[in-house]
């Protein structure tokens, strides 16, 4: 379903991160817009109002869709992102052990026993959406976000974990943080993790965090 | 190096153009807030008009020119000096060696931007030199000016001029918006649509790059408020928790999770530069088809003066 919101902005619902990221990624190809944002169950085009009719980049949009969304490869490699749970690095953790009933030991085997995927890669540089959390580990955002928090740390939020790349203000529930620098502005990759990439986390010591 | 900072001024950025194309790796927009003034200082110091410039919000600072340099001031009001005379914007003008420049408080209007010929050297990342304060790149160093910094100017001759009448942005402190309905608006109710385009909005005091909150009423949607997080740009208009509208400027992030209730039409989006604390705002709600026409008129007038125009408002 396509939605037209605004002079040069469409905005189409699909159903699911996946399906987001790879039809935003044939409409890229096209070169269809100037920005195509996929988002957990959308993907938002902005076009350029002065050069292109509407009208079209509507008619383009759905002959994309028609023709068949193709789906990404799946991603071969497994990045391992070392975690310190709790403690300074992790300030939620044990209120979500009440609110789960879980003891931490139980979160940490929940959160370190799966391999995940990347949902989604978005709101600040580099933040990456991780979807397939365990049920038992479901809680709402925050009512009142954080105005900072840290680099590096692992929220969990609506059945995903959120990696924040950078500082910034923040309202997932935050279990952990990971040494690894995920966005460097100046490499010539500037973003560690990418979107449809297979992630595990490993539980560290607080000792071997700053090693 | 070329300019002394004697005082920062409130928050003072190198700004050029935006980034766009990458919000999907998550990086914003970031570039002039009002991106029409940035063009018109640099038009009056012979520079493309992206060429990084200083934008200075709300208290502007004190430089000092260690050598002669050509600069312009345009954007909001407010009082401007050099070694203690009186300077006009929307004109040329020139620093000799030694020449204090003061750019005192906003008066009408939130952000002045002050252009030097040749540019100011920034760093260029991800295809502009703009700053992205929360991410730390661009600009200089990524941050804000300080006190003591030394800023670079690449060096050209300026011409002689003078910004036309009928070319001065004008800035005021109640203004008018056209903006469409987005994605969720039919998730408003009734009497909350009614409100989104009938209210005359106060600027709450959280305005910045990132974003403005609207005071005045207060909305309803019929869902319990969030939604799984959605591609947003500058000028969304999203309904968070509070039932305040929150406006989105340029250092938004690039995807939200609050219902998108509305979205600033592309010609109005510069405007959103200069809207400080306590300001009014009226969204006055168009068509798609009607908000493109207003881009063409607003694009055909202002080419005369500003052949890029179509870039400048992008």
């Amino acid at each position: 379903m396509l939605t037209r919101c605004g002079d040069d902005l469409f905005s189409i619902a699909v159903e699911s991160p996946l399906e987001a990221q790879a039809l935003a990624t044939q409409l890229g190809n096209t070169g269809i817009g100037l920005e195509v944002i996929p988002g957990i169950d959308t993907v938002v085009v902005r076009f350029d109002a002065a050069r292109q009719d509407g009208e079209s980049v509507s008619r383009a949009i759905a002959a994309s869709i028609a023709a068949g969304i193709e789906p990404l490869q799946a991603s071969e490699s497994l990045l391992e992102i070392p975690v310190v749970y709790g403690g300074e690095y992790g300030p939620d953790l044990d209120a979500l052990c009440e609110e789960t009933g879980l003891s931490t030991e139980d979160i940490i085997a929940l959160h370190t026993g799966s391999v995940f995927h990347v949902d989604m890669v978005g709101f600040t540089p580099g933040f990456a959406f991780i979807g397939g959390l365990d049920d038992r580990l479901r809680v709402p955002r925050r009512k009142e976000p954080r105005l900072r928090v840290e680099a590096g740390s692992v929220g969990i939020a609506d059945g995903r974990t959120g990696l924040y790349a950078m500082a910034s203000p923040g309202g997932w529930t935050l279990i952990g943080r990971t040494p690894y620098t995920l966005f460097d502005a100046h490499a010539d990759r500037p973003f560690v993790l990418r979107p449809g990439m297979r992630v595990r986390f490993k539980a560290i010591s607080a000792d071997e965090f700053g090693a | 190096m070329t300019i002394t900072v004697i005082k920062p001024g409130l928050l003072s950025t190198i700004q050029s153009r935006p980034r766009i194309g990458l919000r999907h790796q998550g990086i914003p927009a970031s570039g002039a807030a009002d991106p029409l003034s940035l063009a018109l200082a640099n038009r009056l110091v012979g520079n493309v008009w992206d060429a990084p410039a200083l934008e200075v919000a709300l208290l502007g600072p004190t430089l000092r020119f260690e050598r002669e340099c050509g600069f312009a001031i345009t954007g909001a009001v407010a009082a401007i000096s050099l070694n203690g005379n009186v300077v006009e914007p929307h004109a040329t003008l020139h620093a000799s060696a030694g020449d204090e420049l003061v750019v005192g408080a906003a008066e009408i209007g939130a952000r002045v931007y002050i252009a030097f010929a040749g540019g100011l050297a920034a760093e260029e990342i991800l295809g502009s030199t703009s700053t992205n304060l929360q991410a730390g790149f661009g600009g200089l160093q990524g941050r804000a000016l300080q006190k003591g910094d030394e800023l670079a100017v690449n060096y050209a001759s300026a011409p002689e001029l003078i910004t036309p009448d009928d070319f001065r942005m004008p800035v005021s402190s109640s203004w008018a918006v056209r903006a469409c309905a987005a994605s969720e608006t039919d998730q408003l109710d009734a009497d909350s649509l009614e409100y989104l385009f009938n209210t005359n909005w106060t600027v709450d005091r959280r305005a910045d790059r990132m974003g403005l909150r609207l005071a005045g009423a207060k909305l309803t949607v019929s869902s319990d408020g969030r939604m799984p997080s959605a591609g947003v740009i500058p000028g969304t208009i999203q309904c968070p928790e509070d039932g305040a509208p929150y406006v989105l400027s340029v250092d938004a992030g690039t995807v939200g999770g609050y219902p998108r209730i509305a979205q600033v039409a592309r010609a109005d989006r510069h405007l959103l530069g200069q809207l400080r604390p306590g300001d009014h705002v009226r969204l006055l709600r168009r068509e798609p088809d009607e908000a493109v026409e207003a881009l063409h008129a607003k694009l055909a007038y202002w080419r005369e003066w500003l052949p890029d125009i179509d870039e400048v408002l992008l």
